[in-house]
Order: structure tokens, then sequence, then C-alpha cells
């Protein structure tokens, strides 16, 4: 009796589950670079019931196999990334930097528990961070990872003028009137963009390349810095689209609606059985 | 015992499974590709009803025989005979995942015909699916969101190398210059499948004939065919059904307790 309460049951916490996701994309739908997250859903098993013993008279006029079929509801698929780039938001902030390309990704240096290691991102809000010596200051992201040049961390003496990142990833520092390039941002493209791994924060790592037979030059390869391949001053937004994940929303709720009219439908049906004596 | 208390009995279990593949059609409204499943009732086969009486003889001391005539047929309840899934074409929805994709039926030789993504199960058996929400594994294979490999034609997962990918209409996947065609198969009669879950069908399906037509489209996904507001009163209809044999079973519920506590009753 119970299994319609079960299958609603079970598909309303999945259910709860997309709205959660709608509410962290609506919720970052102003975070820079924010790569809006998606998913979608997939029945759940089904069960065979033989519903009649005597098959022969059964199997007369049928359409289907033998038995019947009932399912047991609906799962949430895995997330999924939605990797399209967002819209280019002017800041006239010197050090905020857009991409302009999809795949395009700025390399960090991450450490965690001792290890350094290289990640991705396309947040371009950068900082300049004093070094602690009094003298030298470094770029890094907001979350204070130092960002990377050709030449590893980019580091710097304090006593600049202005500072300001050209379209080809030239990072210029003006020092008693003179204009000297220090570094150029290592930005790379992702070749194989669906092998990287989401580790939050909107960075990006590689995975345990060995065990896939990829060499690290077979996902991520260098971009020639000539052209316009950064803006300056600007900053790729969220691609969250509000419309779509507002329509999302309300859908998600019907249907939680919707099960939950199963569940009480169910419960006084329950409720007659309970009055047959 | 009345013979009717089982079939308002069999009324009520019958209108119970129908409710089951309703509620399931409902959990499902937002799945892509499902297929909305419809029940169907069925009489219990007939009996056929005699009467068994006798026939007096007159004879000299009077002989009595043993007659039996036949009444007619009875059927004694009900019963969910089949639930046949509908496969009618959902609506197709835009999503800009390059990993989704839909199949849009053409045209289609047989009235039951159907179209189907091929995909390998655990076991390594070959299901059919419609849902083609895919993704791409750590591995760089395109599979199902439950994480089975999408075959191309020559049954083998479909290696995408983590690139961008491109699927043309007719269901050629290419990706850095290979092109690969995914295994879209045909059956001439969808009934024969089987529902597994998770999307798949099991059952037999062969390549897609010359007169049927179809397009691949990457960036959309086939919604779920089921009618939320048709199945919500068909849940309804189900329900007020129910009652109706739970009404029957206790009207005869009630003459079952006059029969056994008013009928010879000593007063």
């Amino acid at each position: 009796m119970s299994r319609p309460m079960i299958q609603a049951a079970v598909t309303m916490n999945q259910l709860q589950q997309k709205m959660d996701l709608i509410g962290n994309n609506l919720a970052n739908s102003q975070t820079t670079g924010y790569k809006s997250r998606l998913a979608h859903f997939s029945s759940l098993l089904f069960q065979h019931i033989d519903n009649m013993q005597e098959t022969e008279v059964n199997a007369e006029g049928r359409l289907t196999p033998d038995g019947i079929r009932v399912g047991t509801g609906a799962r949430l698929a895995p997330t999924m990334l939605d990797l399209t780039p967002g819209a280019i938001n002017e800041t006239d902030r010197s050090l905020d930097t857009a991409l302009l390309t999809e795949n395009h990704l700025f390399q960090i240096a991450v450490t965690e528990n001792g290890i350094t290691e290289t990640r991705y991102t396309r947040d371009g809000a950068f900082y300049i961070s004093p070094l602690g010596d009094g003298e030298s200051v470094l770029l890094t992201t907001k979350d204070g990872y130092p960002v990377l040049g050709e030449n590893g961390p980019i580091e710097f003496a304090n006593d600049f003028e202005d500072i300001t990142v050209q379209p080809d990833g030239q990072i210029t520092i003006t020092r008693d009137g003179v204009t000297e390039t220090i570094d150029n941002l290592a930005i790379v493209e992702a070749t194989r963009p669906n092998i990287l791994e989401a580790v939050g924060e909107n960075i990006f790592r590689l995975p345990d390349i060995d065990v896939l037979g990829y060499d690290v030059n077979d996902i991520i390869q260098p971009v020639a810095l000539n052209g316009e391949v950064v803006k300056s001053g600007a900053l790729e937004q969220s691609n969250v689209d509000l419309a779509e994940q507002m329509t999302d929303l309300l859908t998600a709720q019907r249907s939680y609606q919707f099960n939950a009219r199963t569940i009480s439908m169910s419960d006084q049906m329950s409720s007659l059985i309970n009055q047959l004596r | 015992m009345l013979r009717g208390f089982y079939t308002a009995a069999s009324g009520m279990i019958s209108q119970q499974r129908q409710q089951e593949a309703l509620a399931n059609n409902i959990a499902n409204a937002n799945t892509p590709g499902y297929k909305a499943d419809q029940p169907t009732l069925r009489a219990f086969p007939e009996l056929l009803m005699r009467e068994t009486g006798s026939q007096n003889i007159p004879t000299k001391y009077g002989l009595n025989v043993p007659v039996e005539n036949p009444v007619g047929p009875l059927n004694t309840g009900v019963y969910v005979h089949e639930i046949i899934p509908n496969y009618d074409q959902g609506d197709i929805r835009e999503t800009n995942q390059p990993t989704d994709l839909a199949i849009v039926n053409g045209v289609l030789p047989d009235e039951a015909g159907g179209l189907f993504f091929t995909v390998q199960n655990e076991t390594g058996d070959v299901r059919y699916t419609r849902n083609g929400q895919f993704t791409v594994d750590g591995d760089g294979f395109l599979t199902t969101s439950q994480g089975y490999y999408v075959l191309d034609e020559m049954g083998n997962p479909i290696q995408t190398g983590g690139m961008d990918f491109d699927v043309t209409e007719d269901g050629v996947l290419q990706v850095d210059g290979q092109a690969i065609p995914l295994d879209i198969r045909y059956t001439d009669n969808v009934h024969a499948l089987t529902k597994e879950g998770d999307g798949l069908f099991a059952g037999d399906a062969g390549d897609v004939p010359a007169g049927a037509t179809f397009s691949i489209r990457q960036g959309f996904l086939e919604r779920s065919n089921v009618d939320a507001a048709k199945t919500m009163t068909q849940m309804m209809e189900a329900y007020r059904m129910f009652e109706t044999n739970q009404r029957v079973l206790k009207a005869h519920d009630e003459s079952m307790d006059k029969a056994v506590n008013d009928i010879a009753r000593i007063t």
C-alpha cells in the first residue's frame, strides 16, 4: 500500500535537492566567474510484478511482455557544470581581468597540506598582497592564492605608481614615469575541459592524469599571448540565467506539491481501508 | 460467503495498483526521456455459473435426478492487466549543454515504432534509452548520467578524450577530427520492450530501416511526456473508484452482519 507514498517521498527529497541547487545558483548570480550547475532527473528502478497466476488467460490480448512493471520514483542525476562564458562587465579597476575566450583559464598556485599545486580559475579579480618583507608584493586572487606568470608567482617591488594588464596578458608597472613589463600572465587553454575537476571557489584542478594515460599537455596548453586575450578593467559575470533558474524553481515547487498530493491521497486511501471495520 | 466480497476487494486492490503507476508518473514528470505508464484494467477470467438442482421424475416411488443448468458467465473481480508505457515523443527543451542530446522522431514506418540511444549497462548488456542527458566521465567516455557507456555503431563505448564535441543531425559525433556514429536503434514494436529503471529499456531493437527518419539535436533534451494535469485527474478518479469499492465492500459486510447476527436470532 505504501508504494505511492514511498515513491512520492523519495522524489520530494530529490526535488528538495534540486531546489537547493537552484538556490545555490541564485545566490551566486553575482559571483564573478561562477559557472551555474544544473541537474536533471532520472527514473529509479522498476519492479516487476507477476500480476496474474494464470499466465495463459493473462497473455490474451496483451501488448507488453508478461507481468507489470511499477516504478519507484525519480532521483536527481549528478550535477553538471555549465561552462558557457558569462557576460563581461566593465569595472574600471585595473587589476580586474576578464578572459575573452571560452576554455581559457588563469593558473594559480594553491598550497594545501604543504603541497603546492597548480590550479585553474576564470575569476580574474586580482589583488596585490604584501609579502611581509616590507618591500615586495605578490599578485594574488581574492582568496590569496598567487597568480602564476610565465616565470612562476608574479612578485615585484612595492614602490610602483601604476599597474596595468595589457590585452595580450603582459603586466606592466610604472615606476618614476618609466613603464616596464614584469611578467606575462600564464594563461592556458583547456583542450579537454571535461577532464577538469571542480574543487569549489570557482577553482578547477587536474585529476590524477597518470591513471588516465594523459600527459599534462594533452589537457592544458599554454595560450600564445598575442592579440587580445584578456580585457583589463572588466570581470566575467556569473553565467546564471535568473529567468531560467526561477522557472526551474517554480517547476520544482509545483512538482513538490504534486508529490505531496500523492502522499495525502495515499493516506486517505489508507484511512478508507481502516474504516472497513 | 458472499461472492461480491472479493469482487469489491479486487476493485480496491486494482485501484491501488493503478495509483502506484500514476504516482510514479507524477514523480517522473521532470525526468528527461521518461515515458508515462498507462495502467489498463481487465475483468478476472470468466467463470461459468451453473445451478445445481434436482428434477423429480414421476415414477412409482418418486425419483430425484440431480441436474446442472448453466446460468451464465460471471466475472468475479478486476485486476491490472498491463501497464503500457506511452511512447509518444516528449517536448524538446533547449538546455545549451553540449552533452545533452535529444532524438526527434521523424517518419516512422510502423505505428508502434520507436528510436532509441544504445547504452551498455553494468553487466555489459545492451539497453536502450530516450534519456539523452549524457555526460563525459573521468576517463573521457560518453556516458549516461548513471555512468552507463553510450555505444557507437560498432558497439564500443565512445571516447571523447574530454574534448568538446559536435553531434550532427544524423547522429554522428565529431571529436578531434574523428567521426563516430552513435548507435541509434529502431524497433517496430516498442511495446515488446520492458522498463528497467534509470530510463533504460530492455529488449530487441535493430538498425534504423530506410523508411524511418529522425534527427539528433545537440544541446536539447526530450522532456518527460507525463501530463501532470491529466495524471492528477486520473489519480483522483482512481481514488474515488477506490472509495466506491470500499463502500460496496462495507455494504457486503453489512449483509454478512445480518447473516451472522440477525438470522435465527432467538429473542
